[in-house]
């Protein structure tokens, strides 16, 4: 009286799926292109993906300003003051005349290099402290630890604010100012995950052969932990675009005479571009969203690929 | 438990002491000559420059550096913290005046931050892997990548000038007579500095909600046929909360810091608004008040955490 089992709704379903996976495993494995787990995952995260191609195309567009710009970024033309998108002017003039499309390629390099060089000035500080100070311990990395906590316990943009009214506005001002008060993050989390890497065995064994301190932490420690760290230089690329286009916005960041996307959008502070003349900002504002979108998808990706405990 | 605040507080201590001094080097190094900000302007307007010298002396600015930099500790204990360069007010009349209105509109921020963080964190914990939740992840980030103020500037545009549903910026007005009117002016500074807030506490909202729903008693819990709601609300989110409420802590005082932006943006007349103001107009004894006044509430928040989670789980006070 025995009936045949027969699937039915759901178990049909993961029926079919089993015997998919079934024909699948008895395949011979694919060749990969990509040697590197971690970069092979990125890839296949359709966020970081967009992110990427976002992050090159605006990246490639500023460097080669020069080359695509219609016009030189500073260039004047009173009698072209204030027209609206066209065909010569893409995103239109601003007050001055001065082309706003040129202006946004040529600000993004200035955004993108402090940015990006704050990032990894803070990066290159915080990891230099942050390994060998969490693998040596002692008096060096209690006195470390206290003057980051010093520099974290202010707000963020409370900080730079406070250094800037203290050193002045300029370029140089801005990346030291950022890269010193953004290094205690890195280095905290450098300095806890070579903490967790100290007590691993191979430590151990380096230490008994009797290496240098030096090649024990930065030679044969450091990569190991270099995954938390290109996540945190992503996200705090992200960051500190965001805040140089902030205290451009509000005017206290990098000098006006320079064009930087903050100082483009910092022309909407008048009511009346704000009203009239959406094309002087809201492009600007457009693209800084999409770069630091872009950065977050990849340093999103990046953590997801990087992280061990999520192997596969 | 009171050995353990005790503990906090005394490592509090020498933190706010350092930070104090730091402040104190840096208004010396300054090229404000400090009788200035000490003493009232209408004094100063009244007295000759032999008299303005007996008053140095008096006030004690001819001493050493550590003995002044310690009366003016002492200063701040009693409440004095010098005057504005700008106007000769005293600063604490500054500080008075502007602090209620940062306050409010933290408040609301953290709100808005609150509900939206807490309720879309939870509703993608649980339909995780979901549409839904890579839709929230990726709203998420975007609401972490639009900077506050083109945030601000779009929202001005489309409900100040083109809707004029509410006003572009300021706080009250005086011929307002109820709160309802005043409202108005609060809702956009309030919502852009919530969202941008909303996406971290969601982040951490849907991973402490996982890490419940991972936990025995509540597969047991979905074992006896439970309904679904009383899973995730009775037994799921009072677990997840703990964590949540150590996020919301420390929002508080960056919220204060974190207002500057938006505050500038909406006119809004708070403590990020003056501090904007005393910068550009390199008004250092403001700016160094100011600084003191956050980095003082960011370790209060701190503290209040920490004894907060000790209370909640005695686990981490053995640590």
């Amino acid at each position: 009286m025995t009936q045949e089992y027969i699937p039915k709704g759901r178990a049909k379903q993961i029926a079919r799926k089993m015997d998919k996976i079934d024909a699948a495993s008895k395949l011979p494995p694919k060749k990969q292109l990509i040697k590197s787990r971690s970069l092979r995952k990125l890839i296949s995260n359709k966020l970081s993906v967009i992110g990427i191609v976002i992050f090159t195309v605006i990246v490639l567009s500023s460097i080669f300003a020069s080359v695509i710009s219609p016009y030189p970024p500073g260039e004047v033309n009173l009698r072209e003051s204030l027209r609206a998108p066209s065909w010569e002017h893409p995103f239109g003039t601003d007050k001055l005349g001065r082309d706003v499309f040129s202006r946004v390629l040529h600000g993004g390099r200035i955004s993108i290099l402090v940015g990006l060089g704050s990032a990894l000035g803070a990066a290159f500080v915080g990891v230099l402290f942050g390994s060998y100070c969490g693998y040596k311990g002692g008096l060096l990395d209690k006195t470390v630890m206290r003057i980051s906590e010093v520099f974290m316990s202010f707000p963020q943009m409370i900080l730079v604010l406070l250094l800037v009214s203290m050193v002045g506005q300029s370029l140089a001002n801005l990346l030291i100012i950022f890269i010193l008060t953004g290094w205690g993050s890195v280095y905290r989390m450098t300095r806890s995950q070579m903490l967790s890497i100290r007590e691993e065995e191979y430590v151990q064994a380096l230490r008994a052969f009797g290496l240098n301190d030096f090649i024990i932490c930065f030679k044969h420690m450091l990569p190991n932990a270099i995954g938390p760290i290109a996540v945190n230089i992503t996200l705090s690329t992200a960051m500190f675009i965001l805040q140089e286009t902030s205290l451009s916005f509000l005017g206290l960041g990098v000098p006006v005479q320079i064009a930087t996307w903050g100082n483009i959008i910092n022309a909407a502070n008048n009511m009346s571009i704000l009203q009239n003349n959406w094309w002087i900002w809201l492009p600007v504002g457009a693209v800084i969203s999409l770069f630091v979108l872009s950065i977050n998808f990849i340093g999103d990706g990046l953590r997801d690929s990087t992280d061990p405990t999520q192997m596969g | 438990m009171l050995s353990y605040i005790i503990r906090r507080l005394l490592t509090m201590i020498p933190m706010l002491l350092v930070i104090c001094f730091l402040i104190f080097v840096g208004m010396e190094l300054m090229p404000t000559d400090p009788i200035s900000y000490m003493v009232g302007p209408e004094q100063i307007a009244n007295m000759t420059p032999e008299k303005l010298e007996e008053m140095r002396e008096a006030l004690g600015l001819n001493r050493p550096f550590i003995v002044r930099f310690f009366e003016w500790l002492g200063g701040i204990a009693r409440g004095d913290f010098g005057y504005s360069l700008t106007n000769g007010q005293p600063i604490k009349d500054i500080i008075a005046a502007k602090l209620p209105a940062t306050i409010e509109l933290s408040l609301y921020a953290l709100l808005i931050s609150t509900v939206f963080g807490v309720f879309l964190g939870i509703l993608s914990a649980v339909k995780r892997g979901s549409t839904t939740d890579s839709a929230l992840t990726v709203l998420g980030m975007v609401g972490i990548s639009i900077p506050e103020f083109f945030f601000g500037l779009v929202m001005i545009l489309v409900f100040a000038i083109n809707l004029k549903w509410l006003p572009i910026g300021g706080r009250t007005l005086p011929e307002y007579t109820s709160y309802w009117q005043q409202f108005r002016h609060v809702i956009m500074p309030a919502t852009i500095l919530g969202i941008s807030m909303t996406a971290g506490v969601m982040r951490y909202s849907r991973s402490s909600m996982l890490d419940a729903l991972n936990r025995d008693f509540l597969k047991t819990a979905r074992a006896k046929g439970l309904p679904k709601w009383r899973i995730y609300i009775l037994h799921g989110f009072r677990v997840a909360l703990t964590p949540v409420v150590v996020l919301i802590g420390f929002r508080l005082p960056t919220l204060v810091g974190g207002s500057v932006v938006v505050e500038q943006i909406f006119q809004w007349p708070g403590i990020g608004d003056a501090f904007v103001t005393a910068v550009r107009g390199n008004n250092y004894p403001l700016v160094m008040m100011i600084a003191l006044l956050t980095v003082t509430m960011m370790l209060a928040a701190s503290l209040i955490v920490d004894v907060l989670t000790a209370l909640i789980d005695p686990r981490v006070r053995l640590e």
